[in-house]
């Protein structure tokens, strides 16, 4: 009775994370009735579950793409609990407090309006690893769902994401200080949450960019330094204490300090680590992109500085394994598991308006006192088929080579006065070299000798496929 | 002919022939369709209480939002609810998800008009057209719809109805009534439109649950029994039996007697005509001659359609009838809007006991009589039309024909009634309809028709 679809589903939408496209050329309503069909079969006979919350952010493609996912789902029999359009930490903290199963958030996070995408979170605020991921992935590609019965069709509940969300952090934050706060959500999703929420802590807002704007017109929903001119601009003009940026659907943050400077995540880390933490004993989760100053300003103030593998999912994950107190993505994805375990923006510019209060220094002295090291990232195309072998090549290498060598993500080798670290990106032709050093001159010294080493390899690999 | 859409709209068995799937390729059929004329269309969506409803609600809203037309969810109406609020809100077209009475494991999709009447076949057979061939025009990112919820429209409808009637006289009257719902969506409207007519009512599966655990959702005789028993025993004036979407409504009189759909057609067009001196009244071939004596009574005149409450509510727009419906208790007021409505047709009974003060036996009892004998013969489906033409011209000649209808199937007037042969549209039969004073005559003319259209199907 169907006509069967048109188009075949491009395998290359599923990623290490989540799955993202272009809308109406890689996802449509189709392809998400699929992966509801998917994620539902998956909750079913994988996690013995039976329900599903599903939110989606404010990009315009959100509706056809979540209503046909809920279609999906409840045709497998699992339920759903609907939270609307919402900020990813309103949908996230939802999901943990109604005890979800699985929880999915349409969104494409930070990219341009013209993508979207989804991703799913488990019930307690861990990342779906990416072998799960494929694992629903292959039910999409092949077909193989399992449908309900009449009888046992799914049902869809609405729910309320703000309320419990909102006096979440109204029960955990108050400020006595009229602190004055620059507040950029560039049209995004936070403009749900992250205003109400402000105001409702006793927070001085100065607006940028907090209505609603589905096409991010104003500014591009990736909270680049670039990209955030009118930010720093309203913390100058307004003498903020300090100034936040959030990505499009808020699971990334960007502080910026009172003299407007721009911090990356690992000085927003360390801040966080130094000044922010109820205990000063217990692990702080790094990945192996992060700055050597984490380790060296945290560690001798009594926290286990734990190294991982890049990307969200591990980080989440190692955190609940470890007990962690922070968790630290050069990325910008920061956890404070004493709030969740997953990474809501929102938790971490209240963070550090907790500790603008009750320090006694302007909030730029704090940044200062953090040295920062010379950093460099190059990207070096490398065709697809080759860039794993090329990375195995490589690490046999530099293993006889040198003495600190770690394979747990790429190859890092580690120096007294700085380090190197080659990965092949998961989702492009391109390998990356991210370099750390004391001085610019080892800088450029470390940058130049391991690009050579590299392409070397990159050109030997091609003589031999 | 339409290959998805039947009678009133699409049905099927639950993730078998009704599907997600399906839903979805329907939703971007219909945008498409209404895209060609409308920039930016405005669609409301509800559904009845069956387990799968938000199932092919969401399949349904993603497949226009896609296309470009905004959805708005008013959420478990009946479906005369839906139509009111696309009417009265003046929306571009409305969604209800529906199988009426249909068993639980079905469901459907019944399309209504942006004047609240049911899709036309035209539209159907265009929606169709997109639909098969995936014609689909879908927007690109910036343009797809808005997807809100409306939370109002039962309070909408339930104003619109009692502003219909004279409330007053009916709240003076203190009725008690038994209503029995069947689990379905009359649930949310009929107990309240009776509490605020100042009703007293005894409830009888009034609580929404899909899986219909209180009857069967026809209210027909056998699935009624428990009304019937309960309304004497209740002293309640009448009884009400809703389908599951509640557009249609059958009455029990005061004794516990069930009444046929015809008899309420017939009490309620009496009313209207007496009221407005005469004017034009619709209803299918199929309805009993009961109808066209009282209407005729009150100088009326009755219009016959082919079978289908679309049909009826088109021609009665048309030609600007004063009231119509068909025999299984399904009503249609247009000065409240063209399609059947069983709250409508509740409170107008009310008013007419109200009005009448006698109760609703003795007003039923004032309907003439007819005996009507219902029967199918199996006939394979090329050979109907010929089997049809057959009857036709060995009637002509017979001197007991008065005239011969061809508006649905074949209806051969005479003098001792009428008997109507209609082709099935899903199955090889005709269904065979005779009526007539007397219950001896009715019974032989349906003996005498049945071995003829019989013989002439095997020599066809």
């Amino acid at each position: 009775m169907c006509p069967i679809m048109k188009h075949a589903i491009s395998k290359q939408i599923f990623r290490a994370y989540d799955i993202r496209g272009l809308y109406s050329k890689d996802i449509s309503p189709d392809v998400f009735y699929k992966i509801g069909l998917a994620a539902g079969t998956y909750v079913k006979q994988t996690m013995q579950g039976t329900q599903i919350i599903v939110g989606s952010d404010i990009r315009q493609s959100s509706s056809p793409l979540v209503y046909a996912f809920i279609a999906g789902v409840t045709a497998t029999g699992v339920h759903i609990q609907h939270t609307g359009t919402t900020s990813f930490g309103q949908t996230l903290f939802t999901g943990g407090e109604r005890h979800a199963d699985l929880i999915a958030f349409v969104t494409a996070s930070h990219l341009p309006p013209e993508w979207n995408g989804i991703k799913f979170y488990y019930g307690d605020g861990v990342g779906f690893p990416e072998d799960k991921l494929m694992a629903i992935r292959d039910l999409v590609l092949g077909d193989t769902f399992e449908l309900a019965s009449w009888s046992r069709i799914g049902q869809v509940k609405s729910v309320d994401a703000r309320t419990d969300y909102k006096n979440f952090f109204t029960s955990h934050f108050t400020f006595k200080k009229k602190l004055k706060v620059a507040l950029d959500c560039g049209g995004g999703s936070m403009t749900l949450s992250a205003p109400e929420i402000f105001t409702a802590v006793g927070l001085h807002v100065i607006p940028v960019y907090c209505d609603p704007d589905p096409t991010f017109s104003k500014r591009p929903s990736d909270p680049k330094p670039k990209n955030l001119t009118a930010l720093v601009d309203a913390v100058k003009n307004n003498s903020c204490d300090f100034g936040v940026a959030f990505d499009g659907d808020g699971d990334r943050a960007v502080i910026v300090d009172n003299t407007g400077q721009i911090l990356s995540a690992d000085q927003t880390g360390i801040i966080l680590g130094k000044y922010g933490l109820k205990k000063n004993k217990g692990t702080i989760i790094v990945n192996v992109e992060c700055s050597k100053s984490i380790k060296e300003q945290l560690e001798p103030r009594g926290f286990k500085i734990k190294q991982i593998q890049v990307g969200h999912t591990f980080l989440t994950l190692e955190a609940k394994q470890e007990h962690a107190l922070l968790g630290i993505e050069s990325s910008g994805h920061l956890i404070l598991p004493e709030y969740f375990l997953f990474d809501d923006a929102l938790v971490v510019p209240l963070k550090i308006a907790e500790i603008i209060e009750q320090g006694k220094k302007p909030f730029h002295d704090l940044v200062t006192m953090i040295p920062t090291y010379p950093a460099k990232k190059e990207e070096i195309e490398c065709a697809d088929e080759i860039k794993f072998d090329v990375i195995r090549r490589l690490t046999q290498q530099l293993v006889k080579e040198f003495e600190q060598v770690n394979t747990m993500d790429g190859v890092r080798v580690d120096f007294k006065d700085g380090w190197v670290l080659i990965r092949a990106s998961n989702t492009s032709p391109i390998i990356r070299l991210t370099t750390e050093a004391d001085t610019s001159i080892i800088l450029q010294d470390l940058t130049t000798k391991f690009l050579t080493k590299t392409q070397e390899i990159i050109q030997s690999t091609k003589a031999t496929a | 002919m339409t290959r998805l859409f039947g009678t009133n709209g699409i049905r099927g068995v639950v993730n078998q022939d009704m599907n997600g799937e399906l839903a979805l390729g329907i939703g971007k059929a219909w945008g498409t369709y209404l895209r060609q004329t409308i920039p930016k269309p405005n669609c409301a969506i509800g559904t009845d209480a069956r387990l799968s409803n938000h199932l092919l609600k969401s399949a349904i809203s993603a497949g226009l939002l896609s296309t470009g037309c905004d959805v708005e969810d008013i959420g478990l109406v009946p479906t005369p609810t839906l139509q009111y609020t696309v009417k009265k809100k003046q929306l571009d077209a409305g969604v209800i998800i529906t199988a009426s009475h249909n068993p639980p494991q079905f469901n459907g999709i019944k399309g209504i008009a942006n004047d609240g009447t049911e899709l036309s076949k035209d539209v159907e057979e265009a929606i169709e057209h997109i639909y098969f061939s995936q014609q689909y025009t879908l927007t690109d990112w910036r343009n797809v719809g808005t997807f809100s919820t409306w939370n109002d429209a039962i309070d909408l409808y339930v104003k619109g109805i009692l502003s219909t009637v004279d409330t007053n006289s009916i709240k003076k009257c203190h009725f008690s009534l038994v209503l029995d719902c069947g689990n379905g969506v009359g649930s949310l409207v009929a107990p309240l439109i009776l509490k605020k007519l100042g009703c007293r009512v005894t409830e009888l599966n009034c609580e929404l649950d899909g899986t219909f655990p209180g009857r069967n959702s026809e209210p027909v005789p056998e699935n009624l029994t428990a009304l019937m028993q309960n309304v004497p025993e209740a002293g309640a004036s009448l009884g009400v039996g809703l389908d599951g979407d509640a557009d249609r409504a059958i009455f029990i009189d005061e004794n516990g007697t069930y009444i046929w759909g015809d008899k309420s057609l017939s009490l309620v067009g009496k009313y209207i005509t007496r009221e407005k001196k005469g004017g034009l009244t619709v209803t299918p071939v199929t309805t009993s001659t009961c109808f066209e004596d009282v209407i005729r009574q009150n100088e009326g005149s009755v219009l016959y359609t082919k079978v289908g409450s679309p049909i009826v509510a088109r021609v009665m727009m048309e030609k600007h009838a004063v009231f119509g419906g068909e025999e299984n208790g399904g009503l249609i007021f247009p000065e409240f809007q063209y399609c059947r409505d069983s709250a409508m047709s509740l409170v107008k009974i009310l008013e007419i006991l109200a009005k009448e003060q006698r109760s609703l036996s003795e007003l039923i009892a004032e309907i003439p009589a007819y005996e009507m004998l219902k029967t199918k013969i199996v006939c394979p489906n090329e050979k109907k039309e010929r089997v049809m033409t057959q009857v036709i011209e060995q009637m002509k000649q017979s001197k007991d024909v008065v005239t011969i209808d061809r508006t649905d199937g074949v209806k051969l007037y005479m003098k001792a009634g009428w008997v109507l042969m209609r082709p099935s549209g899903t199955e090889p039969i005709f269904r065979v309809y005779v009526e007539s004073k007397e219950k001896q005559s009715a019974e032989q003319l349906t003996r005498f028709y049945k071995n003829l259209v019989e013989s002439l199907i095997q020599h066809a």
